[in-house]
């Protein structure tokens, strides 16, 4: 069964869409790497499973993680 | 670039990516972190101002179908790098300053800046929020 498909936006509302997905992104990995540290997973793993390189994953939240 | 910026706009910058930027788990510091920071100075509340911006992600996502909504931000967030469109913003204070002939650049002149972008996340907020930019901005 097919969802049905939205009506094609505007320019101005897929390219403020582009940003929104951007965002949600963000947020939806800061989330997920938290909790699959929380969980014991390796920085090669979470960066595996994210298909970037560890070096990309470490760089983005372990700063991050460690600060405070 | 901030030799000119008052005590009063270099706190306004502080704030949105020390404060605003951070508390959402942005990695860089966007016009609508500067927006949040110049609340008291176009006089509209910051809880309104989250109100319209969170309007402005979940209408951008339903037009394209997408019906989640982002997670609560990161409890721990790197400092944010200054992004592309706080950039212009700030480039549209400097102007906007000269404009006026002011010699400094003030909080209002950041916030004529910010509201001067007619595409982009804070004018689609604003939009939704039924609040006018133009209007906003001749208040400054």
């Amino acid at each position: 069964m097919d969802t049905p498909t939205p009506a094609e936006p505007t320019p101005d509302d897929a390219l403020a869409a582009v940003a929104a997905l951007r965002r949600l992104a963000d947020r939806v990995e800061d989330d997920a790497v938290e909790r699959a540290l929380a969980d014991g997973w390796t920085w090669l793993r979470i960066a595996e499973a994210l298909g970037v390189t560890k070096q990309a994953v470490h760089k983005k939240h372990a700063r991050r993680l460690k600060e405070q | 670039m901030f030799e000119r910026f008052t005590a009063d706009a270099r706190r306004v910058v502080q704030q949105a990516m020390k404060v605003e930027a951070k508390a959402l788990g942005s990695k860089t510091v966007e016009a609508e972190h500067l927006l949040l920071a110049l609340s008291a100075t176009i006089g509209v509340s910051r809880d309104d101002l989250i109100t319209a911006l969170d309007a402005e992600t979940a209408a951008s996502l339903d037009a394209v179908g997408v019906t989640m909504r982002p997670p609560p931000p990161p409890s721990r967030a790197a400092q944010p790098r200054i992004g592309a469109s706080a950039k212009i913003a700030l480039v549209r204070a400097l102007e906007s300053a000269l404009a006026r002939g002011d010699k400094e650049i003030r909080a209002e002149h950041v916030a004529l800046g910010v509201l001067a972008a007619d595409v982009g996340t804070v004018p689609r907020a604003l939009a939704i929020a039924g609040l006018d930019r133009k209007a906003l901005a001749d208040r400054l």
